[in-house]
């Protein structure tokens, strides 16, 4: 009876884990095939002869290297501008007392209501009045400074340290920022691995604000640059599959490294 | 905080000291009093300048007719009057509404379900948990890309593999009436591993004893299931609906990427069109109009979220 029920079980789940995860690896196999034979075998058959035939005509014939650097520039710039804004306002907010804390708080965390649509004309505005458009600046601007949901999470986290931690630095001596340098931020490791994470992937993910903002090549990130390659009349797959898998290779890695952090993250942002 | 305070009341009372110093004191004083707002200062700045200003400025923008080049000028509420008549973006809430309609359940009782699975110890259990969140880990544009290629009738996958029984498949993206069931379908695969966490989370706060004692009592896993597992997961299945029709009302980047809004407006969501509005079509006013009325749309959830979430649901053990 056990025995038919975990191998039931491991049935169900092993095929959503294949359905989660086929997808990916058919784009990886198809990436690696080359242009001609790419049809004499079924598309989820792994590559016989694998070859980087589609990474390279994707770096050669188009900006796809550029697009990269720019996307690593502009997820290096909000994530460590989110990190550190993020864990500064949450440290006053969990930690110190100040005038009109909660209300701060709050109003925050009331704008994390608003959908990103409806921010996205005034927006673009402002930034063309201060002359970003087309230019990193204008693509990391709207993120650099720590977000309502960072800032959430970061709280949560300085709640949760003991309060004789703290008073033994203010016995000590040490004003606020010796505190947060030396005491909170070294004992804030896996708030600051979930933070990078989370940051670096939405950063890395997003697609709409790039879309409105950028343009020229020099401010395409590779979504948009994706996109764009992808409603094209003829799609060519394997090209479009190496675009894919370029993209994805970084969240992969993350992935791969980071599983448990993720989970874990997950589960700590539904308890609001 | 009362530890700084009386801090600070004590240097300065406890020190008898020179004018100089009590300058000292004071400045001290006063640099404590200001600290705070140093931390908070650059977020601060970042949610006035990319929130709260930019929300203040849609509310004004959606009362005036703008084509973002001459200057703004103030036409009422005719922008919110001229949507009553627009079919075109009345159909495309109605459309939303339909999307969420087709994910929302399916992605939920998809989470549910991988969870239930999921509960409990099993060798294996972390790895099946880490595999499910993938999809939503993965950028969505690049899903879209991915999905556009499996599904494509002559050369996709999907299409060489159903053939092998004889089936073929139309081009569902090109159908008016299967394009936004198959964005939905994949919408669902995206969040149903993501969601499932919620609810195994949700799992865990049941207190074993509940299962035990209606174990007891002659109860079957399936009676077990509907009296006690179910009625107590109650918050968090509010919870994951209620974000997930937020996300649903605000779908984009596969429609973008996949049909465009096409086959015959037949995937266009409100978001999609108020894209359009805004930044193809430059009609700011009546874009932001529409926006508006959205926001409104997602308040009323968040609203009944923020009501009911502090509800717990318990069971009177008296």
């Amino acid at each position: 009876m056990r025995v038919i029920k975990y191998t039931g079980l491991y049935v169900i789940l092993a095929t959503g884990a294949l359905i989660s995860v086929l997808p990916f690896v058919t784009a990886i196999f198809v990436s690696l095939k080359p242009a001609r034979g790419l049809f004499s075998t079924p598309m989820w058959y792994p590559p016989l002869n694998p070859t980087l035939e589609n990474f390279r005509s994707l770096f050669d014939g188009t900006s796809f290297a550029l697009y990269f650097l720019v996307t690593i520039i502009v997820v290096v710039m909000v994530t460590t501008g989110q990190v550190v804004f993020s864990m500064l306002s949450a440290y006053a907010f969990a930690r110190l007392r100040f005038w009109g804390r909660n209300t701060l708080f709050w109003a925050f965390i009331a704008t994390l209501m608003v959908p990103n649509i409806v921010t996205l004309i005034p927006l673009f505005l402002v930034m063309k009045d201060l002359g970003f458009i087309n230019s990193v600046w204008g693509l990391a601007g709207p993120y650099i400074f720590g977000t309502p949901f960072g800032i959430f999470l970061a709280r949560q986290f300085f709640l949760g340290i003991p309060h004789e931690l703290l008073e033994a630095g203010r016995v000590d001596g040490s004003s606020e920022w010796g505190i947060f340098w030396r005491i909170v931020v070294p004992i804030s490791r896996p708030l600051v691995g979930t933070l990078l994470i989370i940051t670096s992937v939405q950063s890395w993910n997003n697609f709409l604000w790039p879309l409105i903002i950028g343009g020229t090549p020099r401010s395409t990130v590779l979504t948009v640059g994706i996109g764009d390659l992808s409603t094209a009349v003829v799609p060519a797959y394997g090209p479009m599959m190496a675009a894919a898998v370029v993209v994805l290779a970084p969240i992969l890695a993350i992935f791969i490294l980071f599983q448990r952090q993720i989970v874990s993250s997950i589960s700590l942002s539904g308890i609001k | 905080m009362a530890h700084s305070q009386t801090r600070v009341a004590t240097d300065a009372g406890g020190a008898r000291e020179q004018p100089a110093g009590l300058a000292r004191v004071r400045l001290r004083r006063w640099a404590q009093r200001a600290t705070p707002y140093v931390f908070i200062g650059p977020s601060f700045f970042g949610v006035l300048a990319f929130s709260i200003i930019p929300i203040l400025m849609a509310g004004f923008i959606s009362f005036t007719s703008w084509n973002l080049l001459s200057s703004p000028h103030f036409n009422g509420t005719a922008n919110y009057a001229a949507l009553l008549h627009d079919n075109r973006s009345l159909m495309d809430f109605a459309r939303s509404g339909e999307f969420v309609l087709l994910t929302v359940p399916l992605q939920t009782a998809l989470a549910l379900l991988l969870a239930l699975l999921m509960h409990g110890k099993f060798p294996g259990r972390t790895f099946f948990r880490a595999v499910f969140v993938l999809p939503w880990l993965a950028t969505p544009v690049v899903v879209a890309v991915i999905w556009r290629f499996l599904i494509d009738p002559t050369t996709g996958p999907f299409a060489q593999f159903l053939s092998f029984f004889g089936i073929h498949t139309g081009y569902w993206l090109q159908s008016t009436t299967l394009a936004l069931p198959a964005i939905a379908l994949m919408t669902a695969w995206q969040f149903a591993g993501y969601n499932s966490l919620f609810f195994l989370a949700g799992l865990q706060s049941i207190p074993e004893y509940l299962h035990e004692a209606a174990t007891l009592d002659g109860a079957s896993t399936w009676r077990r299931f509907w009296h006690i597992t179910l009625p107590l997961l109650g918050p968090t299945t509010l919870f994951v609906v209620v974000t997930n029709v937020i996300g649903g009302f605000q779908a984009f980047d596969m429609v973008y990427v996949l049909t465009q809004g096409g086959p015959n407006m037949a995937t266009e969501v409100i978001n999609y069109r108020i894209y359009e509005l805004g930044f193809q079509q430059f009609d700011a006013g009546y874009a932001s109009a529409v926006a508006m009325v959205l926001f409104l749309i997602i308040l009323v959830f968040t609203v009944i979220q923020l009501r009911f979430a502090n509800k717990r649901v318990t069971y009177d053990m008296s």
